[in-house]
């Protein structure tokens, strides 16, 4: 847990807020040019080699954003150790789990599309 | 005017309670703090400190209106009335207005506010280049009147753990001190979870500090040194 | 004495508290957190969907259909607008940008506003 310790939570949480602000506006950048986001365009775009890694990094940028923000509220509001930790533990063991859900959603489709 | 002021005794009272207060101001009452010592006078069993009363000593910060401030510096001219006065928010009552400031200054304490330099003293003083001087400004005026580290949620909810911005600002304040040599130590005891981190840069802080400083620009400033000290 | 310490009563009561305008975007910025965090799911459960077929794209886009889903899309517009920007907001600062007092209350009002009106417009073409 040496990561999360002092300055590098806040740190971490500055980077992958940078991270998503860049992602999400080469998004809207991506998807509010060219024709209009229909199925077809939206299906080729997330399915090429750049959009599936793209989507991913975003998602996992997401998980680990929202822990530490979750965190810093728990760090605020809950003063029982236990509590904390365990609130913690599940709320990363889930977010841990939208990502690799994520990243199969993405296997999945890359592959059918491949 | 009137008064709606938050009343504690330990001695009798289980709860606080809030009493209201009918006052005539008299020529030459300016500030509220004249007016509460005008109120001293027509009922002695109210507290509150005071001493210097002109904002230097920083002993009368209360909550009025919703806000921290000092009875000294706030003019009774603008007042929304009643004037609700309650002690200082998050800290515990010793009576009345007055609050236990043990822990906030065991904070301030707690980050050395005093010059370390184990160098051996020059002949006669540590020398400072007027630009060197000039980092204090805004730093070395604050007068630990608490109303920063009371108004500051982040303080509220872990007032053991978390400095606060009155002892932030007074860690930079030695931190930009060219004679200090313990700027290394003094960062790595701020870099932690709580002491520093806690922060969530609110501002109440520098809203509330009745002399103008703004802790909130020191921590910020403290976060860089940090981040180039680890870069 | 020692336990009379203990016991002394605090003044916290948030209700009489006067905020200023950063306190106000701040505890938004938190509040927006936590709905962000709580539709994480649905919205890795809709990126599934949305690349399943056609038809299933197609459903997504009807979701605001109903009144109930579209006022809590609404929501959840708010919540990305106004942690989107209060972060941006957050970051300026941290490298000194708008972190004096007077700046840094005109962008909290801006932020705490613009958010508003996003989530107005959005409310108001999904739900006419």
């Amino acid at each position: 847990m040496r990561l999360f310790l002092g300055q590098r939570a806040w740190v971490l949480q500055r980077v992958t807020a940078l991270v998503l602000l860049f992602l999400l506006a080469l998004g809207a950048a991506t998807l509010l040019t060219g024709p209009p986001l229909g199925y077809e365009r939206w299906h080729a775009l997330a399915t090429s080699t750049h959009g599936a890694v793209l989507i991913v990094v975003f998602f996992a940028a997401l998980g680990l954003h929202g822990w530490i923000g979750i965190r810093d509220i728990a760090l605020d509001y809950i003063h029982a150790p236990m509590l904390r930790l365990a609130l913690l533990a599940v709320v990363g063991v889930i977010l841990f789990a939208i990502v690799i859900r994520v990243v199969l959603t993405m296997a999945v489709h890359f592959a059918r599309g491949a | 005017m009137r008064l709606s002021i938050y009343r504690f005794n330990p001695e009798t009272d289980l709860k606080p309670r809030m009493q209201d207060y009918e006052l005539a101001p008299e020529a030459g009452d300016k500030k509220l703090l004249d007016a509460l010592m005008r109120l001293k006078t027509i009922d002695d069993s109210l507290s509150f400190r005071r001493s210097c009363r002109e904002g230097v000593c920083g002993s009368d910060a209360m909550n009025i209106n919703g806000r921290n401030g000092l009875a000294c510096l706030t003019p009774l001219i603008g007042l929304k009335e009643p004037v609700v006065l309650r002690p200082l928010p998050g800290f515990p009552v010793i009576r009345d207005l007055i609050v236990d400031m043990t822990q906030f200054f065991a904070h301030y304490h707690s980050i050395k506010p005093y010059l370390i330099n184990d160098t051996v003293p020059p002949e006669r003083e540590r020398l400072q280049s007027p630009a060197e001087r000039e980092k204090l400004n805004g730093l070395y005026e604050c007068i630990l009147c608490a109303c920063c580290s009371s108004f500051c949620p982040s303080f509220w909810w872990n007032p053991d753990k978390f400095i606060g911005p009155a002892g932030l600002l007074q860690a930079y304040r030695f931190i930009s001190d060219s004679r200090d040599t313990a700027t290394a130590e003094r960062l790595a005891y701020l870099d932690d979870v709580y002491r520093l981190f806690r922060c969530r840069t609110i501002m109440n802080c520098t809203e509330v500090c009745p002399k103008g400083l703004s802790p909130s620009h020191a921590i910020e400033r403290i976060r860089q040194a940090l981040v180039r000290e680890s870069s | 004495m020692r336990a009379r310490v203990e016991a002394a009563p605090k003044f916290l009561n948030l209700l009489q508290i006067r905020f200023p305008i950063g306190a106000i975007a701040s505890i938004g910025h938190r509040i927006s957190g936590v709905l962000l965090v709580l539709s994480l799911p649905l919205l890795a459960l809709a990126l599934d969907r949305s690349l399943r077929s056609e038809a299933e794209f197609a459903a997504l886009r009807d979701l605001v259909s109903a009144p109930w889903r579209a006022m809590l899309l609404a929501l959840l517009v708010w919540a990305a607008t106004h942690h989107l920007l209060a972060g941006i907001r957050h970051l300026l600062m941290d490298v000194g940008l708008g972190s004096g007092l007077s700046r840094a209350r005109t962008s909290a009002w801006a932020v705490i506003v613009a958010a508003a009106i996003v989530a107005l417009i959005a409310a108001a073409r999904w739900l006419s």
